[in-house]
């Protein structure tokens, strides 16, 4: 059988387009960004951190475009990303520098600053809010202004302390319980810009692993505490803030003072302690730790931590699980590369399945022929 | 005031705030475009912190623009999508690089927004703060 190039069905993708925009648009309601904005923030995170792209607008419209749907408006972030020009990379940021709005410990009650709780969904009962269907314009207004009036009554307000805090970490490196380390300011590679290749750099895992896939990366994560993984983490520390961005100027230098500031961005910050018993001299262990890292756009903790170890296991290849094999880990996180390669299949394959049909066709043949031939 | 704090006020604070600045400039002074505002992406590179190295976080949409003050070049860079921003940023930059007297006068106003911007924060601060954990040790 010979194959026959097709072509086709432009009218028929048309109207599947105007379709999917009836599907949008049929109940009459038309949803504002600026409420998506407002009132969807994990999802809005969520599609900044996996289309490594931040701006809650372009997040929302994304969103809305997709209708909801988070790949997609990943997807669709992406595409319009690669079209922007890169015109500054930012000085180092230090996460040390957080202005915190949330910060706990699982491994320490008492921490240099406190638990600060934030804003959380640990603590709510889970139970649907039947009032919510009822909210409006003023009940919303009302209770902004009675939360403001209940913060202005804090007594000395103008002596408020600032919330950039010391990290958990630093203060178990005091105490000698971790290792002391000096910076390391080798430039990172950008997974972005060059593809990557076996075995990576630690810089490229954490890039991956930053703008993965929120379920992917929490699944392999829990797979590796439940025993596909040769881990027992602890939460260290988990902050979410915002973190200020300095560029320099492009053609001068200067100190630090000349920055230029551009604004803030969310984060949620996590990391992770690991006890190992370590060998030491004569045959002797000791116990100590290892830290696990993830740091994520927006607020968006599980995945956070989920990276945390993850990042950890890859930093101690094992083969006999696929948590630690960094190709395993790293080429199947992606939101656009998974999603993208599992909806192809639904792409017309016309060509490749008749040549497949063809084989089993000619397999039956002679088959069928060879039985034929041994009745006889 | 130096750059980087002044862009933080600017930024930070009332937008109005660095438009009636950018105003001041160019009634006195021919102000031209050099790059008009236009959309790009800052790419963010932090440091972790469990081996202290160096990785890339993922990008951020920026608005930046050029105006040329005096023969100064200013450069206004800010996150997001704020064309009028951007360009007012510009001018304020292009008029401290060039020293205009205009600058010397903008301390004060500066000030008194960073002011207003501690007050703010400190109220956002002790607002959080409510939520930190106060331990009761039980007797078991």
């Amino acid at each position: 059988m010979g194959y026959v190039a097709v072509k086709g069905g432009t009218q028929a993708i048309e109207e599947a387009i105007k379709r999917l925009k009836y599907e949008r648009l049929h109940k009459e309601q038309v949803l504002e960004t600026g409420q998506i904005e407002a009132g969807m923030r994990g999802l809005i995170d969520q599609v900044m951190s996996e289309s490594s792209l931040y701006n809650e607008k372009l997040a929302a419209l994304a969103i809305k475009q997709a209708e909801g749907n988070p790949e997609e408006a990943v997807f669709l972030l992406r595409a319009y990303r690669s079209t922007l020009p890169r015109k500054h990379c930012s000085q180092i940021i230090e996460s040390e520098d957080m202005k915190v709005e949330r910060r706990i410990s699982a491994s320490f009650k008492d921490i240099p600053g406190g638990q600060i709780l934030g804003a959380a969904t640990d603590y709510t009962h889970r139970l649907l809010d039947f009032n919510l269907m009822n909210e409006t314009e003023k009940t919303v207004k009302e209770w902004l202004s009675a939360y403001a009036i209940e913060n202005s009554s804090i007594e000395e307000l103008m002596n408020g302390p600032e919330l950039v805090l010391p990290k958990v970490l630093d203060y178990l490196r005091k105490e000698g319980l971790i290792p002391p380390l000096e910076n390391n300011d080798a430039e990172p590679d950008d997974v972005t810009r060059e593809s990557l290749e076996f075995p990576s750099s630690r810089s490229q895992r954490l890039q991956i692993l930053t703008r993965g896939e929120t379920g992917a990366v929490t699944s392999l994560a829990y797979a590796v505490i439940r025993g596909y993984g040769a881990l027992h983490p602890t939460v260290g520390e988990l902050r979410v803030g915002s973190l200020p961005i300095y560029v320099g100027h492009p053609n001068e230098e200067g100190s630090d003072e000349d920055e230029y500031y551009i604004g803030n961005i969310k984060a949620t910050e996590a990391e992770m302690l690991m006890p190992f018993m370590a060998e030491k001299e004569k045959g002797s262990k000791e116990l100590e730790f290892e830290i696990g890292y993830g740091l994520c756009f927006g607020q968006n903790e599980t995945k956070a931590i989920a990276m945390g170890i993850l990042d950890n296991c890859l930093e101690h290849p094992d083969n006999s699980f696929p948590s630690h094999n960094e190709e395993f880990v790293l080429l199947h996180i992606d939101s656009v590369e998974s999603t993208g390669f599992i909806s192809h299949l639904k792409m017309p394959h016309y060509v490749t399945f008749q040549s497949k049909l063809d084989s089993v066709r000619k397999t039956k043949g002679k088959t069928e022929e060879r039985e034929e031939v041994r009745s006889i | 005031m130096k750059r980087k704090k002044r862009t933080e006020i600017l930024i930070e604070g009332s937008h109005e705030l660095a438009k009636s600045l950018a105003n001041e400039i160019e009634q006195k002074y021919s102000v031209s475009s050099l790059q008009e505002p236009e959309h790009g992406l800052v790419m963010l590179k932090v440091r972790e912190t469990s081996k202290k190295s160096l990785f890339y976080l993922g990008e951020v949409l920026v608005t930046e623009c050029k105006a040329k003050v005096e023969g100064k070049i200013g450069i206004g860079i800010v996150k997001g999508d704020f064309p009028e921003l951007a360009y007012h940023l510009a001018v304020v930059d292009a008029a401290f690089l060039g020293n205009l007297p205009e600058t010397k006068s903008w301390a004060g106003i500066l000030e008194s927004e960073k002011q207003y911007l501690e007050e703010k924060r400190k109220a956002k601060n002790e607002a959080i703060l409510k939520t930190k954990v106060s331990f009761e040790t039980m007797d078991v």
